[in-house]
């Protein structure tokens, strides 16, 4: 509390500008480690530490992708020095294990500022209110091909409001006392999650032509990947009406273009329809780094004529 | 006539012979390639003695000696400087004839510059002959024994070899059973094969960071004949010579990317083993 009055009496005695350049902390402005940045954004950085963006460099996927970080092509991306809207990354030289971090997302060296989504008063570090970190543009120059699916699919919702929504309103630099002096706001889900497609996200039709599942809720394709190789695994039993069964599986991955577009019908040609009692449809999938098949659906669906009856 | 000779001798000393060997590089060389170094210097110090070689001969058709000799001095320390770097080939080296190449230069005479570039360039063209494609295949391109691919007819994932087995096995399959007319047969091993011949497009990303690479071979025409393809073989009665043209086509694109990434990923992987 001390502090608090000797610095109110600081603001008094020589206004906001001598304030800023007191407070200045030069080497917020020199790349710290995305640690550093724990002292004032504690709740941020607890949150970016769990994302993938924090794992981009040491996921041990990549590493064995990369050939041990030899092939120099794949390294920009997963270590990126600065990054602006719709431009590719250099890659970074200081720190690589910290992967996507902070500063690269941030500080700009054209400004040496750091750049954010409000309008502040932040007296440690300039800072710059850039309306491109509230746009899906500030994502594409690494996401390229999901924001190109994203750009066809014309919605008006943005990357962030699916992948770093609004957690809470409060402070969004969490440092006692210095939090008193600003004003709450809203704080963006820095673990950047995949989130997972639910039921309501696919329609199912079993129809003469096939069965046909179509993406509707997800406005990118459905695995989206730009490098990773996530996948759908479509597995369909059909049932007929002379007790045989008979079952079709179906990889969908973006990197073999099988992917589902949104609003697009992709269509599994089913044997013998007339004859069809139900189909047993499930559907899981598999995120670009990890392991397990996690399910999405399960879905009975009869054909046409037999649910009429 | 004396220029053109100082020209055309520099580049005729990095043919290869009619017979040669691949020989494993030696490790020592690790540290000029990533992961270790991003920096090439090995490979930079090759330019480097390139450029100044050609620049040595620039200078002396222009008649500027003093610029020639300081690019033979650099050729030269260049040259000491890599002979330090890889242990294992010092006998390669030869600073006796560096010295004279130098000399010649200094000497201002074009007769011994012609006589003792073409001693030097003898002893970068042996160790080409011997290293340079393997060192290329070694150190820079990539290992596709690495490369895994999950089988979308069994799920489960296998080395790329023995993918690439099953999806022969696929097309063989068939095509035996489109010979022996059995459409039930050949619908089932039709769609395999289809399947597995997407999946062979999920290495490229691997490898490749520009869509453009992945387009030039599996591209559009690519995925519009597996979709035909599919379509034939799903309807109520397949048509058996569409069925051949079309996997015919699909065929040729197995040869464009063995052309590409077969020899040099044999050969990469004979090293490894
Ligand atoms: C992949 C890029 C990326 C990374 C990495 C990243 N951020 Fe952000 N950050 C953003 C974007 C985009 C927004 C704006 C979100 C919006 O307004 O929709 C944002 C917002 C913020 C804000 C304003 C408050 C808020 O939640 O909107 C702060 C403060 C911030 N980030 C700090 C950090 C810190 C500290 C780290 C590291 C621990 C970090 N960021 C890592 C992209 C990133
Ligand atoms: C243009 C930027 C960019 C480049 C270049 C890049 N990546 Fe990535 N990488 C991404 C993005 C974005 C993701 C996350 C989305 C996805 O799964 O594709 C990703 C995800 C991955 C994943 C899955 C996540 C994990 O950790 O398992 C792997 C593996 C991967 N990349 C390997 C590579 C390899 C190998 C290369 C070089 C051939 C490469 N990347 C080059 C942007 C890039
Ligand atoms: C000593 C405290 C302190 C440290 C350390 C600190 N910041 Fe801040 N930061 C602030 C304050 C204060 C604000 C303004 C908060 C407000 O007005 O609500 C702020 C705001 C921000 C914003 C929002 C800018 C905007 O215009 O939307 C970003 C982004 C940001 N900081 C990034 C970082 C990064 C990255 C680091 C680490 C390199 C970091 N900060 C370290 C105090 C700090
Ligand atoms: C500098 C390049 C870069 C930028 C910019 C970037 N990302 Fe990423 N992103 C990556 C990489 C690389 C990965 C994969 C990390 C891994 O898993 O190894 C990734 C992974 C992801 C994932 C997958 C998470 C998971 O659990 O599978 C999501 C979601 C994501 N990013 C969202 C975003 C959003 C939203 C933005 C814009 C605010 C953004 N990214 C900006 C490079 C980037
Ligand atoms: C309407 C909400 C929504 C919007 C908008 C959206 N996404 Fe997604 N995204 C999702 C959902 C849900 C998933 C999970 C799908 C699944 O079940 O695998 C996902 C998956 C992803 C993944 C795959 C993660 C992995 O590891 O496989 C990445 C990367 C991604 N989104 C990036 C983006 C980017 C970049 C944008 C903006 C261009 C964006 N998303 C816009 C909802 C959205
Ligand atoms: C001890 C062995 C050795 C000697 C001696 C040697 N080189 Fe090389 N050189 C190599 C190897 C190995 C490569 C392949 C390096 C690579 O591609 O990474 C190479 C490649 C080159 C290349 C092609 C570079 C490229 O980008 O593909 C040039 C040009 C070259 N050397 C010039 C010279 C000249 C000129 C000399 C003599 C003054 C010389 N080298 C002496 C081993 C040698
Ligand atoms: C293990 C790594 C690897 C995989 C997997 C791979 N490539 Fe390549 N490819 C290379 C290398 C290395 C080159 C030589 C040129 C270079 O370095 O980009 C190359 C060259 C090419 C070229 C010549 C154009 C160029 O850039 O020089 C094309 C086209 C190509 N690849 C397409 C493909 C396609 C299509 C696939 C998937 C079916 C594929 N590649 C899979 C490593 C790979
Ligand atoms: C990346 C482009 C690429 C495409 C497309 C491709 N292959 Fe291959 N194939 C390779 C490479 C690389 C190898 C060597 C793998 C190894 O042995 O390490 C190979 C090996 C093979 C082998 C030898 C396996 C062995 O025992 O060594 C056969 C057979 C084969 N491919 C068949 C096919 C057929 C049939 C197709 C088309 C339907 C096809 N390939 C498409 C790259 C490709």
């Amino acid at each position: 509390m001390k502090f608090l009055f000797l610095f109110l009496f600081l603001v008094a005695l020589t206004g906001c500008e001598k304030i800023n350049e007191i407070f200045l902390e030069e080497d917020l402005l020199q790349r710290p480690p995305a640690k550093r940045c724990a002292d004032c954004h504690a709740e941020i950085y607890k949150a970016w530490k769990e994302s993938r963006h924090a794992k981009a460099w040491i996921s041990e996927h990549f590493k064995q992708e990369s050939e041990n970080y030899s092939k120099l092509k794949c390294l920009p991306c997963h270590a990126p020095h600065q990054v602006d809207p719709l431009e590719k990354p250099l890659l970074r030289v200081e720190r690589r294990h910290e992967g996507v971090n902070c500063v690269a997302c941030h500080f700009k060296e054209e400004t040496k500022a750091m750049h954010g989504p409000y309008k502040v008063w932040s007296p440690p570090h300039p800072s710059k209110e850039d309306k491109n970190y509230t746009k899906s543009e500030i994502c594409a120059g690494c996401h390229r091909k999901t924001y190109k699916e994203w750009k066809l699919a014309r919605v008006q919702t943005t990357c962030q409001q699916c992948h770093m929504k609004v957690k809470d309103i409060t402070w969004i630099m969490d440092k006692f006392p210095f939090l008193l002096f600003h004003t709450r706001k809203p704080l963006h889900d820095h673990t950047f999650p995949a989130g997972k497609a639910t039921p309501k996200d696919l329609k199912t039709f079993l129809t003469e032509e096939g069965l046909k599942i179509v993406n509707v809720g997800i406005p990118h394709n459905l695995p989206t990947a730009d490098q990773g190789n996530p996948k759908l695994y479509i597995i369909a039993e059909v049932y007929y009406q002379n007790g045989k069964k008979r079952v079709i599986r179906k990889i969908l991955s973006p990197q073999s273009n099988t992917a589902l577009r949104y609003l697009e019908p992709y269509n599994i040609k089913i044997p013998k329809y007339e004859e069809v009692e139900k189909v047993v449809l499930k559907i899981y999938r598999r995120l670009a780094w990890k392991k397990e098949r996690e399910l999405i659906l399960v879905d009975e669906l009869k054909p046409f004529k037999l649910a009429e009856k | 006539m004396k220029r053109v000779l100082l020209a055309s001798l520099i580049l005729s000393g990095f043919a290869l012979s009619g017979e040669f060997t691949l020989k494993k590089p030696p490790e020592s060389l690790k540290k000029y390639y990533p992961p270790q170094s991003e920096k090439f210097e090995f490979l930079n110090n090759m330019h480097t003695m390139s450029t100044a070689f050609y620049a040595v001969q620039l200078n002396i058709n222009d008649g500027n000696w003093e610029k020639a000799t300081q690019w033979a001095k650099k050729l030269v320390e260049t040259y000491k400087k890599t002979a330090e770097m890889v242990p294992e080939w010092k006998k390669y080296f030869d600073f006796k004839k560096a010295e004279a190449y130098l000399k010649a230069v200094e000497s201002k005479n074009v007769d011994s510059v012609i006589k003792a570039s073409q001693e030097l360039g003898k002893t970068c063209a042996k160790c080409h002959q011997d290293n340079e494609i393997a060192v290329k295949i070694y150190y820079r391109f990539p290992n596709f024994s690495e490369i895994k691919i999950e089988d979308p007819v069994e799920f489960m994932e296998y080395e790329l070899e023995d993918f690439m087995v099953k999806l022969t096995r696929s097309l063989q399959a068939l095509n035996v059973y489109l010979s022996q007319n059995q459409p039930d047969k050949v619908q089932e091993h039709g769609m395999n094969f289809v399947e597995r011949a997407r999946a062979v497009k999920e290495m490229c990303s691997k490898c490749h960071t520009d869509k453009r690479d992945v387009e030039a071979i599996t591209g559009k025409d690519y995925d519009q004949a597996l979709n035909t393809l599919e379509e034939l073989l799903n309807a109520e009665k397949p048509d058996f010579n569409k069925i051949k043209q079309i996997t015919a086509k699909v065929t040729l694109t197995c040869y464009t990317c063995h052309n590409v990434h077969y020899i040099p990923s044999k050969i990469k992987s004979a090293f490894s083993k």
